[in-house]
């Protein structure tokens, strides 16, 4: 079982690292914490699940259509929301509130759409047989969801560190108001880097009901709170280490759940007192004043 | 003379019998009021969400078809007056619930207090009517600790108790089990009232039986995945697993036992029997051949012998609701309280909530839904409507059918086990 334990919570882990990604992404480039993250990935979810039961389109298909769709809503809601917070006396906490409520306004919006019974898509859509790994036999959807997971992350190491606009994304994150002194179209860098940052939501969400069983419109809110724990783990602001936070947590999820199963809602708390307490920062804390 | 004067006394008695009677009938439509207030919660976001607002929905429908007629006959008035629900949205939060129960009672003054569904939010709502000696009319918080031989404020109408759930299903364990092979069992079940309270059901009736609990292990009812507890369970050989969760639980993990090509001889769950077409969308024909569940009223079709049967029910539901909330055993649910409640008001001497208790107790063995026989216990518990063990057998275009296992009386069918 410890074989099995930790093959299953390094793939479940890579999930969250997606997971988490564009929550860690957006605090790195903005300093505002998205609390709405996980409602995007509802959103993202739902897009999948209507599109396959209405048209039948491969979700992973999808999945690709939703990366534009959702960076090309992120500018407009960029614009809209983040400047204003950005310009008032403490946009870090101010944040949290109006996350908080776009959360709330869409999760209530999405149960007016989509009413508030769970929905999935077949598990068998992604392949029905198993997948053999190192003798230990998983579900092939999460095999596929670990492996988008990996290209997503190579995706935004290339962006981050081979494109020019990464560059100048990461001297964004590294310091802001350098950034802007040096000429740099902070807004346009950080609107581009929003919109990738809930597009990454909404990449995890098609995978949502292949991992979590099935979506709600209700799922937002838990889906932030284990994010959070995920990011701070891998450090705030580093986008990268969030996939190390995710495995970590997948892992601890998978050993909590075969030897204290009941207390295993406990454990994104845990890891985040016991991270904030032993290493604030998170376990790659150095590199993103590094970035 | 003696003739004259019993005539005039005839003449007065009569004129004061009249008199007296339109004054009584005009103090009696004096004090009616102008609708009777039934105050309740439901959740339209959260994770009680999909078990609440089927049940609100079904008392919805039926305050519209009770009020197009006039409203429900209230016997302490002796009219029909109309009803008005008072719903407020807890959002599935214990303290919004609670905030808003008190609400109910101190700033409505509702006549009726309705707890939402499901366990959780219910349990908050207990000791509140019991402190305002509201009577609670529970829909279906059946957890056990609710009920107590010193609380009389509280009543569960339109499902039993947690613990007395699985009765039919443990039995067939302990019973049919052994002649079929079946000797150690599994019991995962989520840490809730609802399926904790289902969980020592089992364990209670596998006590000195021939069946050995190999795993009994909880987890957290926000569970979404099952991958590794499957594997955890398969490492034990058991011939039968039981999985005891609410919908989120019970879809998670038969998706996650489909993929992981995992097979159990026998594999119990809750939900696809009580939300079966929620199950067929999420899980898949596929995935619910030949597991055992509560088998459904819509598989039993109980002739009820007041309100409608399940068919005219389901046709009501889908011609208001279409396809925006999904027809199952919570729509039912609601639908048997709001027909306990008009039975009550027809039948209570006074609006007094005791007087309400009595008249809801006076219903007990007697009243038959769509849900089956109506009821309780002495300390308020429902110990009707209850569920036989049902097997699932796929029909081959999308559908299942259930197959009746246990009790013998009610059984259709001989189980096929080990499963397919």
């Amino acid at each position: 079982m410890l074989e099995y334990s930790i093959l299953a919570g390094i793939l479940f882990g890579l999930y969250f690292g997606l997971v988490a990604l564009g929550l860690n992404l957006i605090f790195g480039v903005m300093k505002i914490v998205n609390l709405a993250h996980g409602d995007f990935l509802m959103l993202g979810a739902y897009g999948a699940y209507i599109v396959f039961t209405d048209f039948h389109v491969n979700p992973l298909v999808t999945l690709l259509a939703e990366i534009v769709i959702f960076v090309i809503i992120g500018f407009p809601l960029y614009y809209l929301l983040v400047p204003r917070l950005q310009a008032s006396r403490d946009p870090e906490m101010l944040s949290l509130i109006l996350f908080f409520g776009l959360s709330q306004v869409i999760e209530a919006l999405a149960t007016l759409g989509f009413g508030s019974s769970e929905r999935s898509i077949p598990g068998t859509v992604l392949g029905s047989a198993p997948i053999s790994i190192f003798q230990q036999t998983f579900p092939v959807a999460w095999v596929v969801s670990g492996s988008v997971s990996l290209l997503a992350v190579g995706a935004i190491y290339v962006y981050l560190y081979r494109t020019r606009l990464g560059q100048l994304t990461r001297a964004v994150m590294a310091q802001r108001e350098e950034a802007l002194s040096t000429g740099i179209d902070v807004q346009r860098i950080s609107a581009i880097a929003f919109g990738i940052g809930i597009a990454g939501a909404a990449v995890a969400g098609v995978l949502s009901p292949f991992m979590m069983g099935s979506i709600t419109p209700a799922m937002g809110v838990s889906v932030t709170i284990t994010s959070f724990a995920v990011i701070v783990m891998g450090s705030l602001g580093n986008p990268l280490g969030t996939v190390a936070g995710g495995i970590i947590y997948g892992i601890a999820l998978m050993f909590m759940q075969t030897y204290f199963s009941s207390w295993a809602n406990l454990l994104p708390y845990l890891l985040l007192i016991a991270i904030l307490l032993v290493k604030p920062t998170g376990l790659f804390g150095r590199r993103v004043r590094n970035a | 003379m003696v003739r004259r004067t019993f005539a005039s006394l005839l003449i007065a008695a009569f004129v004061a019998l009249g008199v007296y009677g339109t004054g009584a009938q005009a103090a009696q439509a004096a004090q009616a009021p102008p609708f009777i207030k039934i105050g309740t919660l439901y959740a339209s976001a959260g994770p009680f969400a999909a078990i609440s607002m089927p049940v609100h929905k079904a008392l919805q429908l039926w305050e519209e078809q009770v009020n197009a007629q006039g409203g429900i006959y209230v016997k302490p008035y002796g009219k029909k007056i109309p009803i008005k629900i008072i719903a407020y949205d807890d959002q599935s939060s214990t303290s919004t619930a609670a905030t808003l129960y008190n609400q109910l009672i101190t700033q409505d003054k509702v006549d009726i207090l309705v707890s939402d569904s499901g366990s959780v939010l219910t349990s908050v709502a207990v000791p509140i009517a019991r402190e305002h000696k509201m009577l609670l009319f529970d829909q279906t918080g059946t957890g056990m600790n609710f009920f107590t031989a010193d609380n009389p404020y509280i009543v569960l109408l339109s499902d039993p108790i947690s613990n007395l759930w699985p009765k039919n299903a443990a039995e067939f364990l302990t019973k049919e089990g052994p002649k079929l092979g079946i000797k150690r069992v599994a019991l995962l079940y989520s840490t809730n009232d609802f399926t904790g309270s289902q969980a020592t059901g089992f364990r209670d009736v596998f006590k000195g039986s021939a069946i050995d609990v190999v795993y009994d292990h909880g987890v957290p009812t926000n569970t979404s995945s099952y991958t590794v507890l499957i594997q955890t369970i398969k490492a034990l050989n058991p011939d039968a697993v039981i999985e005891l969760g609410y919908p989120n639980n019970d879809i998670a993990f038969l998706r996650d036992l489909q993929g992981s090509g995992t097979k159990f001889k026998m594999v119990f769950t809750v939900y696809p029997g009580l939300e079966t077409d929620l199950l067929l969308k999420t899980v898949g024909e596929k995935g619910l051949a030949y597991t055992y569940t509560y088998t459904p009223p819509t598989a039993i079709k109980y002739k009820p012998d007041f309100g409608m049967n399940l068919d005219a029910f389901k046709a009501a539901w889908v011609k208001k609701y279409k396809d925006t909330t999904d027809f199952g055993f919570n729509a039912v649910a609601g639908y048997v309280t709001a027909l306990v409640l008009e039975k009550t008001l027809a039948t209570t001497d006074t609006m007094d909530q005791m007087a309400l208790r009595k008249a809801v107790f006076a219903l007990s063995g007697k009243l038959r839904t769509l849900d089956g026989t109506f009821m309780l216990r002495s300390d308020g518990a429902q110990i009707g409507e209850l569920t036989p063990l049902g097997q699932i057998v796929p029909s081959g275009n999308g559908e299942v059918k259930f197959v009746i296992l246990y009790p013998p009386e009610a059984a259709n069918g001989k189980a096929v086990y080990p499963a397919p």
